[in-house]
């Protein structure tokens, strides 16, 4: 945050690598001209002198009228790649081109946006490797433009207060406890897929029954999906941070991710008892990002 | 993924369809002034490239590169016989940018290209400064440009919108090209280095007369130079002899000039008679130092002295064209001949044959008055069968016989050489000069065009009453050739003309022609000859002159930046976001209703203003309304409608105009 409060301050305008190839051929140029007395030449050193002058207001206004927002970042294992969707308006009545988008705090990020007209948005995804674990702070979102000619760039910095997710890397060779843990308070089995209470919904499986299906969902327009429900049952799956062998934080808690996640693809509810939180077993995709998250966020 | 990154560094397509047009425009400059093969083979790497990039082929060896280069060296070496000067240069710079084209590949390149090109640009104008290859130059210029653009659009545009760019930028651009171009100091930096003459025998004059010297140039179009009457005082066509060299030492039909005239002396110049006529001439390049001037020059322009026999002599090469005023006189008479200087003017070489020496000497016999000698020989050439011809066959420099008794055919400078030889047998001083003669006149510039193909030699006799006198015997012989110009009497020779004369025939080509010419002559005049002097002469006349270098360089910089400020608050303005506006308008309208008495609140909403406004300024309650709505219907839209808000700013100038 600091550094992109730094940065404003900065003049929006730098002069890129290729500036310092205009500088030598104006140069070479003049040289030429003034030793050959050359007017045609002299014609052609003002030519390109007035012609980048007159580009410059272009490239200082290049970014002017601009807004970046980014929308919500979906969380991603670490190792993987995060993907930032942003959405560039022009508020203003010029239409823009050239756009590159990075994100100077989070290594070199970039994209590029082609053409927005005036008063049109433009989306992007910005993509870059989600490496520890945590929640993160996107920091401040940067547009450049070099456009027309590219011999300066104008520089604009967005602090964006959006902040990602990134669950732990799912890995670990312990086998998922295949005993469940009695709950002390139940001596009920919690039954999955028939039952009373609304435990999620997953991807339908033809041959199912119809009774189930998530409807509403169908009508907005998404996919044939199944509305789990849990019975009590006896057998309750507690994932224990205390059961993960490894000494080490962080391998344990790759271990319970692998964990959570081989539990939910064998549909077996499941609960997460960490030092300071517990999740009551559960099932679905909420129940899991719920997980995730809690192991995200681990201190 | 580092390696994907790269992928996307490539050169789009588009960008580099406007990079290969600009380099194709860069072409036309270097035929016909290097050797054809180096454009051919920067064409070659061209077409080349375009098979090879849908591939994904390039020149990635770097011993294929090294051999390349070794190539091209040693081809240059071959054809040039060393790699120093102009040609040998502009052709490495072409040969190595084809490499670079065949190597091409990451965006980095593609700009390195880019700044090749302007090279390119630059070793063009070394080779021609013509207008038609400005023009050409120029359309580079602007697909350089483009392709620059249209790299930063990416794939977002079709053909138009980047020309359309590059126009908008060069239109704002022209008035600082014209300020740079008038003001940058044109400093004479001692940093001349040494280019090779460039042509060893351009098409043009020659400081030796010999048979087939003139009429060599008489199929050349080119222009030899251009010429402005301010006065307004034109002398009729047939006494137009543009002065060019005289030519003293005469061995029978070859005569040759001195290679270095000293200034003529003041003294011997007599008072000018007759009307002098201002003329305005602008010389192309050439390489020697021959200038012209109508029959007789009396002043010499800057830069140029008036030799022995008064014809104009430059101080330095003529490298570029050039511009200057003189004064001619019709006649000058100086009948001041010193025994030592009319002694050089008899000789004659021991070669010449006993034939010719006598029938010199009969004319001589019969009559002492030299003008009736002169009038004798114009006879001999009038009634003894000469003719006229432009290709009369071979004839070498002691064939005087062979022309004056056998064949008697012959182009201006055999007229004119073997006159000068008979009078100097016939023991009067004469001498040969050679120049151009007549000129078409250009009814949209107004001026008249020298082309190569006017030139002409004629002869100068002396009389002891009169001085120097003009003796054209051309004009016995054809004397259509002198009234009416070459051209026309070619023409009635001969009905077969080049294309472009066929053309001229018709109206409207015969007008485009003339328009050309004019605009060639403009670009000659106003841009290529303005140089250090001109620009002194032009800080003169504007009456800022006196100042240094450093003055004008400050001064325009100064200038360049107060400019662009200026543009750039303007475009500041005008690209401002919309929603500002709305903000910005609605301001001022609150500004003008607190002046009114009923000041806004911070807190309050627009809504519950306009209602407690409209309680305080019954008057304006409908506009007040009005204004409200629209501010709160622009301010909420996602983009605000342009007409609305020019709507918007309109009612809220009229409210206080109102009240």
């Amino acid at each position: 945050m600091r550094q992109a409060a730094s940065s404003k301050n900065r003049f929006p305008l730098s002069p890129t690598t290729s500036f310092a190839g205009l500088l030598f051929v104006l140069v070479a140029i003049w040289y030429a001209a003034s030793s050959q007395n050359n007017a045609a030449s002299y014609l052609l050193l003002f030519a390109l002198a007035s012609v980048f002058l007159v580009s410059i207001p272009w490239t200082f206004s290049n970014l002017g009228g601009l807004q970046a927002t980014v929308e919500s970042v979906k969380p991603a294992f670490a190792g993987q790649e995060i993907s930032l969707p942003v959405e560039v308006t022009n508020g203003s009545r010029a239409t823009r081109y050239g756009i590159a988008l990075a994100l100077p705090d989070l290594g070199d990020a970039h994209e590029r946006i082609d053409e927005i007209p005036a008063g049109k948005a433009a989306r992007t995804v910005l993509r870059f490797p989600a490496a520890i674990r945590g929640e993160h702070e996107i920091g401040s979102l940067q547009l450049t433009s070099a456009y027309p000619l590219g011999f300066l760039r104008v520089l604009k910095q967005l602090p964006s207060p959006q902040r990602y997710v990134v669950y732990p890397k799912p890995a670990g060779e312990q086998r998922l406890p295949a005993e469940t843990a009695r709950s002390g308070q139940s001596s009920s089995r919690r039954e999955f897929g028939e039952g009373d209470d609304f435990a999620g919904v997953r991807a339908y499986v033809r041959g199912e029954s119809q009774r189930h299906i998530d409807w509403k969902a169908v009508a907005r327009g998404q996919a044939l999906m199944t509305k789990q429900f849990t019975a009590e049952s006896d057998g309750l799956l507690y994932l224990d941070f205390a059961a993960v062998r490894p000494d080490d934080l962080e391998a344990r808690l790759s271990q319970l991710a692998l964990w959570v996640i081989e539990a939910e693809r064998a549909r077996r509810p499941y609960g997460l008892r960490l030092p300071v939180v517990e999740i009551p077993p559960s099932l679905g995709e909420p129940h899991l990002h719920r997980c995730l998250r809690a192991l995200a966020l681990f201190k | 993924m580092k390696t994907l990154r790269k992928q996307d560094t490539r050169i789009p397509r588009r960008p580099l369809l406007w990079l290969a047009a600009a380099l194709l425009f860069t072409l036309p400059p270097m035929f016909g002034t290097l050797p054809s093969w180096v454009p051919l083979l920067f064409l070659i790497a061209l077409a080349a490239k375009f098979w090879m990039e849908p591939k994904g082929y390039r020149l990635r060896s770097l011993i294929w590169k090294l051999v390349l280069v070794a190539l091209i060296l040693s081809l240059l070496f071959f054809s040039y016989g060393s790699v120093r000067g102009m040609e040998p240069g502009v052709s490495l710079i072409v040969l190595l940018t084809s490499v670079k084209i065949l190597e091409a590949h990451t965006a980095r390149e593609f700009h390195i290209m880019i700044m090749v090109a302007w090279i390119l640009c630059l070793c063009g104008f070394f080779l021609s400064q013509n207008l038609a290859i400005a023009l050409c130059l120029l359309i580079a210029f602007t697909l350089l440009l483009a392709a620059l653009i249209q790299f930063h659009r990416g794939l977002s545009s079709a053909f138009w919108p980047p020309v359309r760019t590059v126009g908008k930028l060069l239109a704002q651009a022209a008035p600082l090209i014209i300020l740079l171009f008038l003001f940058f100091p044109r400093v004479n930096t001692g940093l001349r280095f040494q280019i090779a003459p460039q042509r060893g025998a351009s098409a043009g004059f020659s400081d030796r007369l010999s048979p087939g010297s003139v009429s060599f140039l008489a199929n050349s179009s080119e222009a030899a130079f251009r010429v402005e009457f301010p006065d307004g005082k034109i002398p009729p066509l047939s006494a137009m002899y543009w002065r060019g060299v005289v030519m003293w030492h005469g061995e029978g039909l070859e005569w040759e000039a001195p290679a270095g005239p000293a200034a003529l002396p003041l003294t011997s110049q007599g008072p000018p008679r007759g009307e002098a006529i201002r003329q305005w001439i602008t010389i192309e390049p050439h390489d020697a130092r021959w200038m012209f001037a109508l029959d007789w020059p009396v002043n010499s322009p800057s830069g140029a002295t008036l030799a022995p026999g008064n014809y104009l002599w430059s101080n330095q090469p003529i490298r570029k064209p050039r511009r200057y005023e003189v004064i001619s006189y019709p006649e000058t008479p100086n009948n001041r001949l010193h025994s030592r200087e009319r002694e050089p003017l008899l000789q004659v070489p021991a070669s010449i044959s006993p034939r010719a020496r006598a029938l010199a000497q009969s004319w001589k016999g019969e009559t002492a008055e030299p003008r009736e000698v002169v009038k004798k020989a114009l006879e001999f050439f009038h009634t003894q069968g000469f003719q006229y011809s432009f290709s009369p066959g071979e004839y070498g420099k002691n064939d005087l016989d062979e022309f004056l008794f056998h064949r008697r055919l012959g182009f201006c400078e055999h007229y004119a050489a073997s006159f000068a030889t008979l009078m100097r047998l016939a023991g009067i001083p004469a001498r040969v000069v050679t120049g151009y003669l007549g000129g078409e006149y250009n009814e949209i510039g107004h001026f008249f065009l020298v082309r190569q193909a006017d030139a002409h030699a004629w002869c100068e006799v002396w009389f002891p009453d009169s001085g120097w006198e003009r003796v054209d015997p051309t004009a016995v012989v054809a004397p259509d050739r002198v009234n009416l110009g070459l051209n026309f009497f070619l023409e009635r020779r001969a009905a077969t003309g080049q294309l472009d004369k066929q053309l001229a025939r018709w109206p409207i080509f015969g007008r485009a022609r003339l328009g050309w010419q004019t605009l060639s002559y403009a670009w000659d005049t106003r841009v290529l000859s303005f140089d250090g002097d001109e620009q002194a002469s032009f800080f003169a006349s504007v009456g800022i002159a006196g100042h240094g270098p450093i003055f004008f360089i400050v001064g325009s910089l100064a200038f360049a930046t107060a400019l662009l400020a200026l543009y750039a608050g303007w475009t500041h303005l005008r690209t401002r976001p919309c929603g500002n506006r709305v903000k910005i308008v609605y301001e001022t309208f609150c500004r003008k209703a607190a002046r009114l008495g009923a000041p806004r609140n911070p807190s309050e909403g627009p809504l519950d203003f306009s209602l407690r406004a409209t309680r305080l300024l019954p008057n304006e309650s409908e506009r007040i309304r009005r204004i409200a709505n629209t501010y709160i219907a622009l301010r909420y839209a996602p983009a605000p409608d342009p007409i609305m808000l020019e709507q918007f700013a309109k009612e809220v100038n009229a409210f206080v105009r109102a009240s």
